[in-house]
């Protein structure tokens, strides 16, 4: 009987080998410049994986989805691809992705960060692995704080705090009666606007993120925001900056503070360069958030596997290597956080000898309760991307630009967020 | 020709055209058949279509944002069409004689249809540009204090988008013209100019006259493009600011390439097919009034 079985076990085991030795396993990201510092870690898990090839593919974002989509509609997605927290939701409805719990058997999903790891779960299942995280933050200009003699941001700024300081870093250095440095900056983009509204205790959407419903909280942070441009005149108008790209406002050293995500440190060490000293802070907590209500805003970027894929388990094996222990820091560039703690709570990824010397900011941040925000067609009724002139995103800012008043630009932007959320 | 060669012409006709006419086929009329159906569903492409029935058209015609995008490609219409032909028409008879720098002028002026849309809307992007724009630079230096911010202006920033395509499309419809117009005897002018006609005289009541067939052509022509823009507005304002120079192509672009939503963008389109078509008919119908067969 021993005998059968060993037999047994050794056909198997041959067959395994052998259908092992021929495997190609695809992996698309909308990356490709992630994907070449992914190289090493790719070779690593071929290497381990004798007979297994790793066919990579990267393209621009635009370009990423659309590709993606026509491949899910051709029944034929790759093995491995990145996976947004935005579309998440909508994909694992769709049926396109394999519910990884049966893999994760062996797998402490503890050691990663924690909302980063309940973005994937969705009614039961995991859709996802997460790679990394990142979420907005309060960029500052030291120099500009040291020349009004203030001291620098800290987690436990309140609005107030912020308003005294944008007030005292807003200068008109000419004399021509319009400020030469603001000490603020704002614009309806999400990254601009969300963390503040949060932060606050705000909410967009209703508790299944089937309806949009702006709470008190919300409205009174778009207030107090629009009050920066409108009344208090610590923040330009969006219009007179166009032309510039909004995400080198700060770097060029126009605004003395700046909120966006953490991503874009690594924009501003190229803009700014050594032109001045810079850090960041957590988005002042607005006076109606409660301990309950509050939260910070962040949203991972994931690694989920093809529904449709003949090699799950090795599909499985391949993301987990990718987010596991064994990458470096280093892979992970400026403000994006991997979600795997211990590669986080690496000396290596504070990056002391860059600035800003303060990146443990980010990671208090993600301590914290996180939520994403998202629903099922968030970039219709946000204006996101191509679609950035509209939905919210071109209401507010018609908003900040003195063109509408707020209540009317919330009524408009509600019906159609509503109408996109019902299609 | 007996009737059987005939009958052979025939099939070995349809041998030669067969390429041209499965691609016609599969390219264009499944397509186009397939967005048909497609406009009555619910449709992401990465997940399975789902039956709506008319929702999407009903969606559409209910909308207050897809109003607005209607009224903007109408708008976008009117300043494009009598702008690119006025230009067209002005540039083909200035160009129209056989003087050498002409022939270089007509190139110079049919240059900005050939170069790269993104690449020449990024200077005019900077060109339009609030505070480092050449524009409001010089209206600066003129002394005029405080210039709009064209491309984040809701009343400026849809004419500068028809401005912007003008310029680019003007060298293309010139040379149709120009082709109109060298059709026109040289004998006509000289019994006009005989008869003491002015040059003024000369162009109202005989180069418009026997030009009507190709301004008739270039009328409908100019009328599609205009319902098609999207490469100029997805570089020069991303269809903003909130919404104000979306026009229909770019919002089908929208909802069917960023939002996913291919049956919405699909009615859309056959929307925008049925009021191209509606118009076109319209010219048809009206052309034996003004054209001079």
């Amino acid at each position: 009987m021993r005998t059968l079985y060993f037999a047994a076990g050794l056909t198997l085991g041959t067959a395994f080998t052998a259908q092992a030795a021929d495997v190609t396993l695809r992996y698309m990201s909308w990356d490709a410049a992630q994907i070449e510092r992914e190289k090493p870690a790719i070779a690593a898990f071929e290497a381990a994986h004798p007979g297994v090839k790793v066919q990579t593919q990267g393209l621009p974002v635009k370009d990423f989805w659309p590709r993606l989509s026509a491949l899910a509609a051709s029944g034929d997605l790759p093995d491995v691809f990145t996976m947004s927290s935005g579309y998440i939701q909508q994909w694992t409805d769709a049926g396109n992705l394999t519910d990884l719990t049966p893999y994760t058997k062996d797998l402490d999903l503890s050691a990663y960060t924690k909302s980063a790891v309940e973005t994937g779960q969705i009614n039961g299942g995991l859709y996802s692995l997460p790679l990394s995280w990142s979420g907005p933050v309060l960029f500052y200009n030291k120099n500009m704080f040291d020349a009004a003699g203030l001291t620098y941001p800290t987690g436990a700024w309140t609005w107030s705090d912020f308003l005294a300081a944008a007030k005292k870093l807003t200068v008109d250095k000419n004399g021509d009666g319009k400020p030469d440095d603001w000490g603020y900056s704002v614009f309806g983009r999400y990254a601009q606007v969300d963390g503040w509204v949060y932060r606050n205790g705000g909410r967009y959407l209703n508790k299944d993120a089937t309806k949009l419903e702006p709470n008190v909280e919300a409205i009174n942070t778009l207030k107090f925001l629009t009050n920066l441009v409108l009344k208090e005149k610590v923040a330009p108008y969006p219009k007179d900056l166009q032309g510039i790209r909004y995400q080198d406002v700060f770097p060029m050293g126009m605004s003395a503070m700046w909120v966006d995500g953490s991503w874009n440190i690594n924009n501003v060490r190229t803009v700014a360069g050594n032109k001045f000293k810079w850090g960041i802070a957590e988005i002042p907590k607005g006076p109606d958030a409660t301990a309950e209500t509050v939260r910070a805003y962040a949203w991972p970027d994931m690694f989920s596997v093809s529904a449709n894929s003949k090699n799950k388990e090795l599909a499985f094996a391949f993301i987990r290597h990718m987010t596991g222990e064994t990458r470096n820091a280093t892979d992970f560039l400026g403000g994006t956080v991997p979600a795997f703690k211990a590669i986080a709570a690496r000396e290596a990824w504070l990056e002391r000898d860059k600035q800003p010397d303060n990146k443990e900011v980010i990671l208090k941040i993600g301590e914290q309760n996180l939520y994403t925000g998202f629903s099922r067609n968030w970039d219709a009724w946000r204006g996101y991307g191509a679609s950035g002139s509209g939905g919210m995103n071109g209401e507010l800012d018609e908003v900040f630009n003195g063109r509408k008043s707020l209540d009317e630009a919330v009524k408009s932007f509600t019906t159609y967020a509503n109408d996109a959320l019902s299609r | 020709m007996s009737s059987q060669t005939a009958q052979r012409f025939t099939w070995l006709a349809f041998l030669f055209l067969l390429p041209t006419l499965l691609g016609l086929l599969i390219f264009r009329l499944v397509p186009i058949v397939g967005a048909f159906v497609t406009s009555f569903t619910r449709w992401q492409i990465f997940d399975k279509p789902r039956w709506i029935g008319l929702d999407n058209y009903i969606n559409i015609l209910t909308s207050p944002v897809a109003a607005k995008v209607f009224i903007n490609t109408a708008w976008f219409t009117m300043i494009y069409v009598p702008g690119v032909i006025v230009l067209a028409l002005f540039l083909a008879v200035l160009l129209n004689n056989s003087l050498k720098i002409s022939a270089f002028f007509r190139g110079a002026f049919f240059l900005p249809y050939i170069t790269s849309t993104v690449a020449v809307t990024l200077v005019w992007r900077w060109i339009f540009s609030t505070k480092f724009g050449i524009l409001n630079n010089l209206l600066i230096g003129l002394g005029y204090s405080d210039p709009p911010a064209w491309l984040a202006d809701p009343i400026w920033s849809l004419p500068a988008v028809a401005i912007v395509s003008v310029w680019k499309d003007s060298g293309f419809f010139m040379l149709l013209l120009l082709a109109g117009l060298q059709t026109i005897d040289p004998g006509v002018y000289e019994a006009a100019r005989m008869d003491g006609a002015k040059r003024l005289r000369q162009f109202f009541d005989i180069t418009m006259p026997l030009l009507s067939r190709s301004l008739f052509f270039v009328l409908i022509l100019a009328l599609v493009r205009s319902t098609q823009t999207f490469e100029i507005t997805y570089a020069l304002t991303g269809g903003g600011p909130n919404g104000a120079s979306t026009t229909l192509a770019y919002f089908v672009y929208e909802n069917a390439f960023v939002h996913f939503q291919m049956g919405y963008a699909s009615a859309l389109a056959y929307l925008l097919c049925f009021a191209v078509g509606l118009v076109t008919l319209a010219n048809f119908y009206v052309r034996k009034r003004w054209t001079h067969e």
